[in-house]
């Protein structure tokens, strides 16, 4: 799948991200429940779910890492490969597109330098892929960076969108 | 114990009786009934995710899947009705919207259950128009290759590992039109019993890379027989075309290995298939006919003690008449057992690969054989050493120069035994009919798959023309008979014949049924 065979693999679940897990799994019955929060740890600390990562997940869970990345591959919101700084998702569900989604897809496209949808742009700072729904029709088109959204976007507000980012 | 109570129903206008609890599916099949099936397996826990077995069911909102639904008194299924066979026509062409339609190059095709579906239901042609998915075809490991555009993910195969070999390690990945099975990199399918997905997959998504491309379906000879891998004696099915074994499969016996059978067994064919056997009787190096093989044997055992070495993958029929031999000349009988690692199936009661890598040592003991690791260690100057299809050690080829004499009864040479007496042919394991009483006891009988080499004869017929010119009356000519006699003299063995024996074995006087 990935041919992304970087530096070796640092453990993710020592210190205070161990002791978090710890935490967590006082909270459900079995091991096996705090899979998706076990996730969600390892791709906030490297950005992604490296095949490495979801071994150690399975190894620390008790599961094998066949059943962890069946659940990360079921799961579009965890990243099976690396992504820019930046990670922009456009909302193109139809409201929006009616709004001239696509048109916004397009700048942001032109604006990063990124290829195509998915890819990163060469400068590694940016990823642009199309989300269905954000739930904010109201405000089309909707486009989260990251963990915040930006609404009312137009073709022209992307390079004062691009340029207000750090 | 209280008795289950009986409900009836009717299937396809055919009144049926079966205990409560029962799944209609499983109703049909005593009433004769086939109703199509993919994801579900007998072996294997209720899934219900294939919808290939809808039926209607008199009085039911909807169709209902007869793998999920328990029988209800009074119950009237319709498996052949307009509906549930438009609804299984449904389901056969969303199955084929990606299915590449390859059987010209698929092993599986001939005993395919996709193709068989839908030659039986399916729909004349395709209405979808698009471009089918494609995913490249992957090695699992072990004996197994992933072909995920076959795929119609029925997840037999992950369920016989999750719930039967407890150690999932292939899962359905990514999701919806995308899904396919998956494994995780250096993971391997190589558990002792993995390569039994290959055959609960109904389609050719997952196959043998030991079988690929070697024959098609419907030109291999089918034969039931008994593995003689290990103890455990589980039922197979050996697979030939043209005279030579292209495989072997399990054969379904809920009392020895249900539908399963380990790799170790599975993979251990080709020795059988081997050219460089002894093909005719010999006589102090030089090669005769049988007299006057048999007679030189006759003639060098003749007011000897008999020094048999066997081995203990020999038939219970072999042994018996060895015994024979040993009780004439007031000799004995020894044999060593190869040991390897004892290798359960979690998930099936009772069903390992046994550390006696052998199918008989049950038998051989029964029959008075001594089992000692090194088996030639009682051997004497003055006694005649009869080696039955064993392969001597660097150390036993010395112990053996001290014999009297040495009669072969074998398939393949000994080396450095070339100064036998008599050097005689025997078949192999699937070359003749015979018994094999596993470890638990159960005589299981397994049937000639092939044909021999040469003048090979199977084993206790030698013995008993060799028997016969000592002047014993020891006179069988059938495999059967031989087991006749044995049953007569033997208590253990008291009350068996190939009749009682059938395909699936019966168990010995005062066998220990279960661990």
């Amino acid at each position: 799948m990935s041919g992304h065979t970087d530096a070796p693999y640092e453990p993710v679940f020592v210190g205070k991200r161990r002791a978090e897990l710890d935490e967590l799994l006082t909270r459900y019955p079995t091991k096996q429940a705090a899979l998706l929060p076990a996730l969600w740890i390892v791709q906030e600390e490297r950005g992604w779910l490296p095949e490495a990562g979801m071994t150690e997940v399975a190894a620390v869970l008790g599961l094998t890492a066949a059943y962890v990345k069946g659940v990360v591959t079921f799961y579009t919101m965890y990243k099976q490969h690396p992504t820019g700084t930046h990670f922009i998702q456009v909302c193109t569900t139809s409201p929006c597109l009616c709004a001239g989604a696509d048109k916004v897809v397009d700048a942001f496209l032109e604006h990063t330098g990124c290829k195509e949808l998915g890819l990163t742009s060469p400068d590694g700072k940016y990823t642009v892929i199309e989300v269905e729904c954000l739930g904010a029709c109201g405000f089309a088109t909707p486009v989260q960076i990251n963990l915040d959204y930006v609404e009312n976007v137009t073709p022209e507000k992307v390079p004062t969108i691009l340029a207000g980012l750090k | 114990m209280a008795e289950t109570p009986m409900v009836n129903l009717t299937i396809e206008g055919l009144a049926v009786q079966v205990a409560a609890g029962t799944t209609i599916l499983e109703a049909a099949k005593t009433a004769g009934v086939l109703i199509p099936h993919y994801c579900y397996h007998p072996s294997l826990p209720v899934a219900g995710v294939c919808r290939m077995c809808l039926v209607e069911v008199e009085k039911a909102p909807k169709l209902l899947p007869s793998c999920a639904t328990t029988v209800a008194e009074g119950q009237v299924v319709h498996v052949y009705s307009e509906q549930a066979l438009e609804a299984r026509k449904g389901v056969l062409e969303l199955l084929l919207i990606n299915h590449p339609l390859d059987c010209p190059i698929c092993d599986q095709s001939g005993e395919c259950e996709l193709q068989d579906y839908t030659f039986a239901e399916g729909r004349q042609d395709s209405r979808y128009r698009e471009p089918k998915r494609f995913d490249p075809v992957e090695d699992f490991g072990g004996d197994v290759m992933y072909v995920g555009n076959r795929c119609i993910l029925c997840t037999r195969c992950v369920r016989f590992m999750e719930d039967v070999h407890k150690d999932p390690v292939i899962e359905v990945q990514d999701r919806g039109d995308r899904a396919r099975i998956g494994k995780a990199p250096d993971n391997d399918l190589t558990q002792a019993w993995a390569a039994n997905v290959v055959d609960l997959c109904p389609v050719g998504a997952l196959l043998s890379k030991d079988f690929l491309n070697k024959a098609r379906a419907w030109e291999l000879d089918r034969t039931a027989s008994v593995c003689n891998g290990c103890s455990q004696g589980c039922n197979i099915v050996v697979e030939t075309r043209d005279n030579v074994i292209m495989r072997y499969k399990p054969r379904a016996n809920d009392d020895v290995n249900k539908h399963f059978m380990c790799d170790e067994g599975r993979l251990n064919y080709a020795w059988l298939n081997r050219p460089d056997r002894i093909t005719w009787p010999q006589a102090a190096g030089a090669v005769t006919g049988w007299e006057g093989a048999l007679a030189s044997a006759a003639t060098a055992l003749k007011g000897k003690k008999a020094y048999v070495v066997v081995n203990p993958s020999l038939s219970n029929e072999t042994l018996y008449a060895l015994k024979q031999l040993i009780a004439k000349s007031g000799g004995a009988g020894y044999f060593s057992v190869v040991q390897g690692p004892e290798a359960p199936l979690p998930g099936v009661a009772d069903l390992a690969v046994r550390a006696d890598r052998a199918a008989n040592a049950t038998g051989a003991e029964l029959l008075g054989f001594t089992r000692s690791a090194s088996p030639l260690a009682k051997l004497t100057a003055s006694d005649v050493l009869v080696l039955v299809d064993v392969q001597l050690s660097d150390a036993d080829k010395a112990a053996a120069a001290k014999a009297a004499a040495v009669v072969v009864i074998g398939t393949a040479l000994p080396q450095e035994i070339a100064g036998a007496a008599a050097v005689l042919p025997m078949t192999n394991y699937v070359e003749e009919d015979g018994t094999f009483t596993n470890l638990r006891g159960r005589v299981q009988r397994y049937l000639q798959a092939k044909a021999t080499t040469g003048a090979a004869r199977p084993a206790w017929y030698i013995l008993s023309d060799l028997l016969s010119a000592l002047g014993e009356k020891s006179e069988y000519f059938t495999a059967s008979a031989a087991f006749d006699a044995l049953a007569k003299a033997e208590p253990a063995f008291a009350g068996l014949s190939y009749d009682t024996l059938g395909l699936r074995g019966a168990t010995i006087q005062g066998a220990q049924v279960t661990a």
